[in-house]
């Protein structure tokens, strides 16, 4: 085995399911493209259609822009879910 | 001007982050005999085009209609046809767009009713019917809606729910202010109620508001006001009015819309159930001139299609069927859009006449009696049916002609030349879109770019007169300075107080690093409310803002242009959105509100406090055109450009210009195109402004928008600052039919070129063959004109020999709009129509007594043999053998057909997504002469705009290019969708910042992050992920 491999090797073994405890939120960022994402978003607003205040949107000039970094720099800091519409 | 690049580009958005400086050229044009403004009367989607076209240029526009809200009937529609892109996603940022523009003034619920002077100055008297809010004062919280107490029949939902006598005409209405209907508003009726006045914090209500009248001076009218839709009720047949789930195609466009009555899950209005057997009724107002309107509405095959594929989005278990006449698929990439419905949408086409529906007493379910294919009497059941209806000039559409002075044609619609599509009979009065004659969309926005053109042109000596500049103060320089974030947080009345604790917002961001200053305040947008941000930031000496209200889409730009009056540079500044996004969609959850408006806020304020100025740089504009290809639709733009005051070359392969029009000799409608064609080719040669090159090509191009530099073939450059592509399309040459053995198996070109030589005999016989080369693959488009040729021809032959026999052998015919007439015409005058279906195509045998046509008789249940003189094929239009190279030169793309691809299917139909390009005629797709002319002067006035420009700035946010750390991988340009990085003469990448959008992709690829997207840099996005999580 080269060291290579060995750096690159994942655990083995299922994810062991955890409890999820009461009241837990999930905290969840969307990346939003100003023109359609961004723009659906006032809308619902607009509509005042309901959903759980848990998102909250990081506008972008176009989903182009997303960079992989914005969505490891989220779940490396704790997020527990990254939306990206455009 | 918003910053011409980045809009172009950007076209829906401009209102990005931009602001309005104003930078004008008149080109060597210094005479001011005529007014410098115009008047567009109607603000519809072509209005709109028309308006922002010439603000653009320079003119001062006063843009008038009498709804509440500027939006028309686009905005009424839930999608559009061929691609199935949102109406309202497309046509709000063009709303936005137009009711900031520096140059549009604005004026709804008014009218035009009298109109005096001539061309170059018109006195036009407006009146405007009292709002009852003001304008200046609501912020358009909608507080008042909820608590008036006066329920009305929402018309902008076609009826099917109710509104407030206060109201908004549609959720994304602009102006965003509300007004009051006069006729069920309870205190101007009966003196109680006034609840709005009450409940209303920004003081906007005012019962004392009267109906006004006032003067406009402009120097030219453009007329869009739009259509009526036929009203079904008159069908009894059908019992639309009767049965409740008979619905119109425009209720069912609300049934579907997310902002609909039913917030887009379509149900029955008996029952509110979801409906699954859905059924199509076309031409219901169209094609008949029994209770209904003769013309052919143009665009309800099309919508039919649209809406049988969402709803089958929307529910997969729809089954939809539509019963039609005849398919009028005849636009740009349709008639694959009908294959789209038929094949994935599973959608029935029956081709029937639809004598009745009835309706099931008990279900409510309606009942549809048709024929199959066998001759058999069907009965289906359907959930609900949908009637396709037409368009018809508006009520008022006799009195707005007399008011304007205009003629209008036997159908109330107002009357122009086949050869000058948006002319109406008065000089300086041009004519767009529905009013015009029926037509979808981009035909509309074309004509609105062309009607704009003719105003341009008619005005060109005035432009930039009446327009005002704005002069700001020098911009602070914040260098070296920590930041000092001022934050307001807005309380929107009770739009956002009501739901979020907006005091503890501002505390809990006021702790925050770099914030100096945190104020809360009732309304920031009222003009209190942004004295109050500028006072702030001149007292405390703040050099960044945040303002945590609404959202940035539409307020973001009124922020900026405030806290630039102070000289603090416009990317200094977020809008943090506590609005739409946090108070109004978590009202049931005020704790949970709060909080997230928190976060929202501090993440915004630590982008904010990595923010830097931007400054935008600016790149001169040479005044001339370079226009390629001198055939009609060549020749019709550099004679507009000529006009509008620039200079022009025009280039052409052949030796002599004229192109595909020197074979054709009139019109459908009669016009002489071969005398037309000789002046229009005179005009150009004469006209001193127009350099024509003809015997040769583009051999390169060079440089970017308003610096272009090409070469010729014959070595010629010529420096340009916009690119009108015009190159045309070819003839299909047919094999089919015994074309190459038979000199009596002629094409319709043949036919007219005969009939002008010799006159038709009451003796002969001649067949028609349709759709030759046309709507089969590998060729599955409609050519567009041939239907029309051959109604031209058919009627030319039975006009001169009547008892001469003309057969048309056809899939559909495709006389759409006023064209209908000619059908009729020919079907009249003894014209026979035979139906064929592709896969039971017509024959033509040569025998020894000369051409037999059969065709066999799946559709008519027995064979038919015609003996005939002269067998006529309908071949289509091709693109030139040649587009593709030419693509590959300009960096353009094709469709799949080998038609160049316009930058928006509905709202860009005559630019290219390269910045300074414009496109015209057939090399666009198969397109007649009428349109290819309105098209030619459309792209002339879309170039024209931009070459009235001294100079263009380019957008703020832009990708920046860091040269150094780039390896130049390429990543970035393969993947730009403008072609703004390259590849320099030192072999590296470089960015030409012109031509960018700022739209990232560059940055999001780079694998040397060699690119940062100005107001999105990765360490500002970085900044606003960490400060809601922990890390």
């Amino acid at each position: 085995m080269t060291a290579d491999e060995e750096k690159i090797e994942e655990p083995k073994g299922p994810e062991i399911p955890q409890e999820i405890p009461a009241g837990w939120q999930a905290n969840i960022i969307a990346f939003a493209c100003h023109y359609c994402a961004f723009a659906a978003a006032d809308l619902a607003g607009v509509m005042r259609l309901p959903y759980p205040a848990n998102v909250k949107v990081v506008r972008l000039p176009c989903t182009g822009k997303l960079d992989h970094i914005y969505l490891l720099r989220a779940f490396e800091r704790g997020v527990d879910g990254v939306f990206a519409a455009g | 001007m918003p910053l011409v690049v980045g809009w172009l580009a950007k076209n829906e958005g401009l209102i990005f982050m931009e602001g309005l400086d104003v930078t004008r050229i008149t080109p060597g044009q210094e005479g001011k005999n005529r007014i410098g403004s115009a008047l567009v009367v109607g603000s519809g989607i072509g209005g709109m085009q028309s308006a922002l076209d010439l603000a653009n240029s320079g003119l001062l526009v006063h843009m008038i209609n009498d709804e509440p809200s500027i939006g028309g009937t686009m905005s009424r529609l839930d999608k559009t046809f061929p691609t199935g892109d949102c109406a309202m996603c497309m046509i709000s940022p063009r709303m936005v767009e137009a009711s900031r523009h520096a140059n549009i003034k604005m004026y709804t619920l008014a009218k035009a009713i009298k109109v005096t002077g001539e061309e170059g100055d018109f006195t036009v008297t407006i009146e405007e019917k009292a709002r009852y809010v003001d304008a200046g004062k609501c912020t358009g919280c909608g507080a008042c809606d909820a608590k008036c107490p006066s329920r009305v029949l929402d018309i902008f939902n076609q009826g099917l729910n109710k509104r407030r006598a206060i109201y908004a005409l549609f959720p994304q209405a602009v102006p965003n202010t509300r007004a009051i209907d006069s006729d069920h508003c309870l205190y101007l009726n009966k003196g109680v109620c006034r609840k709005c006045e009450k409940v209303c914090d920004a003081d906007a209500i005012n019962f004392e508001d009267k109906d006004k009248q006032y003067d406009l001076h402009v120097g030219s009218i453009i007329l869009t006001p739009g259509l009526k839709t036929y009203e079904p009720d008159i069908r009894q047949e059908f019992g639309y009015g009767r049965h409740d789930n008979v619905v119109t195609s425009l209720q069912f466009e609300r049934l579907l819309s997310a902002s609909g009555p039913c917030s887009g899950t379509v149900t029955r209005p008996s029952d509110g159930g979801h409906p699954k057997k859905l059924a199509w009724i076309q031409c219901v107002g169209s094609r008949n001139s029994h209770n209904a309107n003769p013309w052919c509405s143009s665009v309800c095959c099309m919508y039919a299609a649209k809406q049988s594929i969402i709803a089958k989005e929307h529910d997969p278990e729809v089954d939809s069927t539509v019963f039609y006449m005849e398919l009028r698929a005849f636009g740009k990439d349709f008639d694959k859009y009908i294959d789209r419905a038929k094949n994935d949408a599973e959608v029935t086409y029956k081709r029937a006449m639809v004598s009745e529906v009835i309706e099931d007493p008990e279900t409510k379910n309606l009942i549809i009696h048709s024929v199959d294919d066998e001759g058999k009497l069907l009965n289906e059941e359907f959930d609900m049916v949908i009637l396709s209806i037409g368009f018809e000039p508006r009520e008022d559409a006799a009195e707005f002609s007399e008011i304007f002075g205009i003629d209008t044609d036997e159908y109330g619609f107002a009357q122009t030349s086949k050869l000058r599509p948006v002319e109406t009979s008065r000089n300086g009065i041009y004519v767009a879109g529905t009013y015009q004659g029926p037509k979808d969309i981009p035909e509309t926005v074309i004509q609105g770019s062309s009607a704009a053109a003719k105003s341009m042109a008619s005005l060109g000596e005035s432009r930039g007169t009446e327009v005002v500049e704005v002069v700001l103060p020098p911009e602070t320089d914040i260098e070296g300075q920590d930041p000092k974030i001022g934050v307001i947080v807005c309380h929107c009345g009770t739009n956002i107080a009501g739901t979020v604790d907006v005091q503890k917002v501002a505390d809990a961001v006021a702790g925050e690093a770099g914030v100096a200053f945190t104020e809360t305040i009732v309304y920031a947008c009222a003009p209190d409310g942004q004295q109050k941000i500028r006072d702030v930031i001149k007292e405390k000496g703040l050099n960044r803002i945040v303002v945590a209200s609404c959202t940035p889409r539409t307020h973001g730009p009124l922020f900026q242009d405030t806290i630039r009056e102070v000289g603090l540079n416009k990317f200094l500044f977020e809008l943090a959105d506590i609005r739409e996004q946090c108070s109004w969609c978590h009202m049931a959850d005020k704790e949970k509100a709060t909080e997230k408006a928190i976060d929202i806020v501090k993440m915004n304020v630590a982008k904010t406090r990595l923010l830097d100025p931007v400054n935008t740089s600016s790149v001169g504009v040479t005044h001339t055109a370079l226009v390629v290809g001198g055939g009609i639709a060549g020749m019709t733009a550099s004679l507009s450009l000529a006009d509008q005051g620039y200079g022009v070359h025009l280039v052409e392969r052949e030796d002599t210009l004229g192109g595909l029009l020197t074979e054709v000799d009139f019109t459908l409608d009669g016009d002489n195109v071969r005398e037309f064609l000789t002046d229009v080719t005179r005009r150009v040669d004469s006209n001193p402004d127009i350099t024509v090159h003809t015997g040769t090509t583009v051999a390169n191009l060079d440089g970017f928008v308003g610096n272009f530099v090409t070469t010729l073939a014959n070595t010629k450059t010529v420096n340009h600052g916009a690119l009108l592509i015009a190159t045309g399309g070819a003839e299909y040459s047919p094999t089919e039919y015994g074309y190459t053995e038979s000199e009596n198996v002629i094409t319709q070109r043949e036919l007219e070129k005969m009939l002008a030589e010799k006159e038709p005999d009451n003796g002969e016989s001649y067949v028609m063959i349709q759709c030759v080369g046309s709507r089969e693959e590998p060729d599955n488009y409609c050519s567009r004109i041939c239907c029309q040729d051959a109604l031209k021809n058919s009627i030319a032959i039975k006009e001169k020999a009547p008892d001469a026999l003309v057969v048309v052998i056809y899939r559909d015919i495709r006389s759409y709009g006023l064209k209908e007439d000619y059908y009729r015409k020919a079907r009249d005058l003894g014209v026979i129509f035979l139906l064929y279906t592709p896969d039971d195509k017509p024959e033509v045998i040569q025998g020894e007594g000369g051409l037999k046509v059969t065709l066999s008789g799946k559709v008519l249940g027995k064979e038919i043999a015609i003996d005939a003189d002269y067998v006529v094929l309908s071949t289509g239009l091709r693109p030139r053998p040649d587009a593709d190279e030419l693509a590959k030169k300009f960096k353009l793309t094709c469709n799949i057909d080998g038609f160049f691809m316009e930058a928006h299917v509905k709202l860009r139909p005559v630019d290219f997504p390269s910045e300074g390009f414009f496109l015209a005629g057939l090399a666009h797709a198969p397109k007649n002469l009428e349109e290819t002319i309105g098209q030619a002067q459309a792209a002339a006035g879309r170039a024209g705009a931009l070459l009235s420009h001294e100079s263009l700035t380019v957008s703020g946010v832009i990708s920046k290019h860091n040269r150094d750390i780039c390896m130049s991988c390429l990543m970035c340009v393969k993947r730009c969708p403008f072609g703004a990085p390259f590849i320099d003469e030192d072999g590296m990448v470089s960015h030409n910042e012109v031509k960018c959008t700022g739209c990232g992709i560059c940055a999001g690829v780079c694998p040397a992050k060699a690119y940062q997207v100005n107001y999105f840099r990765d360490d500002q996005i970085l900044a606003m992920v960490d400060s809601v999580t922990t890390g």
